[in-house]
């Protein structure tokens, strides 16, 4: 086994990926400075938050949506949902959440910046990839400690409430899962992003001259 | 065209796990009606109109967080939904806990020492009082400083000794702190809760609490341990349960 090649193609790798999130990070700065994009942004933030939000802890808030309870109360759930959404900056579990829905609220913005400028088949991968790290997120959230979690019921009814610490074992590994996706959807979107500003910035100069 | 099949393959696998979840979810097995200990039961089963189950375990923070706000309104649960609803309630006080976490000594034997506990002071009809009292003793000693407290907390209970759960002093009149000790470390109190504990695994479908309101069914408890917001979640909970038996 020839350690310095793997070394380098390691170290190649790992430089390729920064230089992308570079990019990437530059593209989300220009899309950022354009009206319509942040509020692409924003919603997608607040739409994925308040999902995360409404599933924290099992389908409890679900299953009440669905009970016989009067209009009233229910909208009293919707409502003690977004108040929760405030919740989540107070504890570790929270902070996860968030970090969630902003990569997840990234990658819808860079994904309508990527439709929008005809690289659909980048906005396809991305939103396959990205869509897996969201349901991922997803199903992973819960209370590890009382075995509340997405996953829980699907595990319990294959086998029994022993199967809980499965549930929650594979939950932990999604999660990871999860992040890994959505960062690396971010760089892939967010590069191709770059490009095409780039082309298009280059296009008006081009344009500007020959005007 | 190797995309689409893709796309398609992504959104076929991601439908089929959504209806899994949500089949599990509407679908849960029905629990006994038969009473598992009349010393932990609220209201009258022969003439209630509405059947409560609540599947516990002591040591779990979201359980505690619902139980902590029915003991602060006990009074007012009686009057509002034993009395006026005629609502039949019964905590299934398990050691589930211990299930979910073999391998966490500290978690089995805190989770199988409060649950054999509770058996033993409902043996000696003492259990509502006895709950309130280690509700709030874990809250004053644990739960309130961060310790045990959510699913993030850093830090976790220690072991605790079984006389954490049995050395109620003269805070509980007519309980006797010796005899409660001497139940809770015998073969009875703990036969009794593992059997228990194996009906409750049977039902329970997706953690602790897991409420049972008549049809309407529930795992987890939506909480911020403010007395008020949980009893109002409480609250919630019964009426869906009042509700699922009218619809």
């Amino acid at each position: 086994m020839d350690f310095r090649k793997i070394g380098k193609k390691v170290y190649n790798f790992t430089t390729t990926v920064a230089d992308r999130a570079k990019f990437a990070f530059v593209s989300i700065g220009y899309l950022f400075r354009k009206p319509r994009y942040l509020v692409v942004f924003i919603l997608s933030l607040f739409v994925s938050l308040y999902l995360l939000s409404f599933f924290k802890d099992g389908t409890g808030n679900w299953l009440l949506l669905c009970s016989g309870l009067p209009l009233g109360a229910k909208i009293e759930v919707l409502g003690r949902v977004a108040l929760k959404i405030l919740e989540n900056f107070a504890d570790f579990y929270g902070i996860l959440i968030i970090l969630m829905s902003v990569l997840q609220a990234l990658t819808i913005m860079l994904l309508v910046f990527t439709w929008r400028n005809r690289e659909k088949d980048s906005a396809i991968d991305g939103a396959s990839t990205g869509g897996i790290g969201a349901i991922f997120g997803f199903v992973a959230l819960g209370c590890p400690t009382c075995g509340i979690s997405i996953l829980a019921p699907v595990f319990t009814a294959i086998a029994g409430a022993g199967a809980i610490a499965v549930a929650e074992s594979v939950s932990r590994v999604l999660i990871i899962l999860a992040f890994v996706l959505l960062i690396y959807t971010v760089i892939k979107l967010g590069y191709v992003s770059f490009v095409t500003i780039g082309a298009k910035k280059y296009k008006e100069k081009k344009h500007a001259k020959s005007n | 065209m190797q995309r689409a099949i893709r796309v398609v393959a992504i959104l076929l696998a991601v439908g089929f796990l959504f209806a899994l979840i949500m089949y599990n979810t509407m679908n849960p097995p029905k629990p006994e009606t038969l009473v598992w200990n009349q010393g932990m039961t609220l209201g009258n089963a022969e003439e209630a109109e509405h059947f409560f189950y609540d599947y516990t375990d002591i040591m779990c923070p979201y359980c505690d967080k619902f139980a902590l706000a029915m003991d602060e309104h006990l009074e007012d649960f009686k009057k509002e939904y034993v009395e006026n609803k005629k609502v039949f309630y019964e905590l299934r006080l398990t050691a589930l806990l211990a299930g979910f976490h073999p391998g966490e000594a500290a978690v089995v034997e805190n989770s199988t020492n409060s649950a054999s506990a509770g058996y033993c002071a409902a043996e000696q009809g003492k259990f509502w009082e006895w709950y309130g009292w280690i509700l709030k003793k874990l809250n004053n000693d644990y739960f309130s400083k961060g310790i045990g407290d959510s699913a993030t907390a850093t830090e976790h209970i220690p072991q605790l000794d079984v006389k954490y759960f049995t050395e109620v002093g003269d805070k509980i009149e007519g309980l006797d702190g010796e005899k409660l000790l001497s139940c809770t470390e015998s073969d009875e109190a703990r036969a009794a809760i593992g059997k228990n504990t194996d009906r409750a695994a049977k039902i329970v479908q997706g953690g602790l609490p897991y409420y049972v309101f008549n049809t309407y069914v529930s795992p987890g408890f939506d909480g911020n341990w403010e007395v008020e917001h949980d009893w109002k979640s409480a609250k919630m909970l019964f009426d869906a349960g009042i509700a699922s038996k009218k619809k």
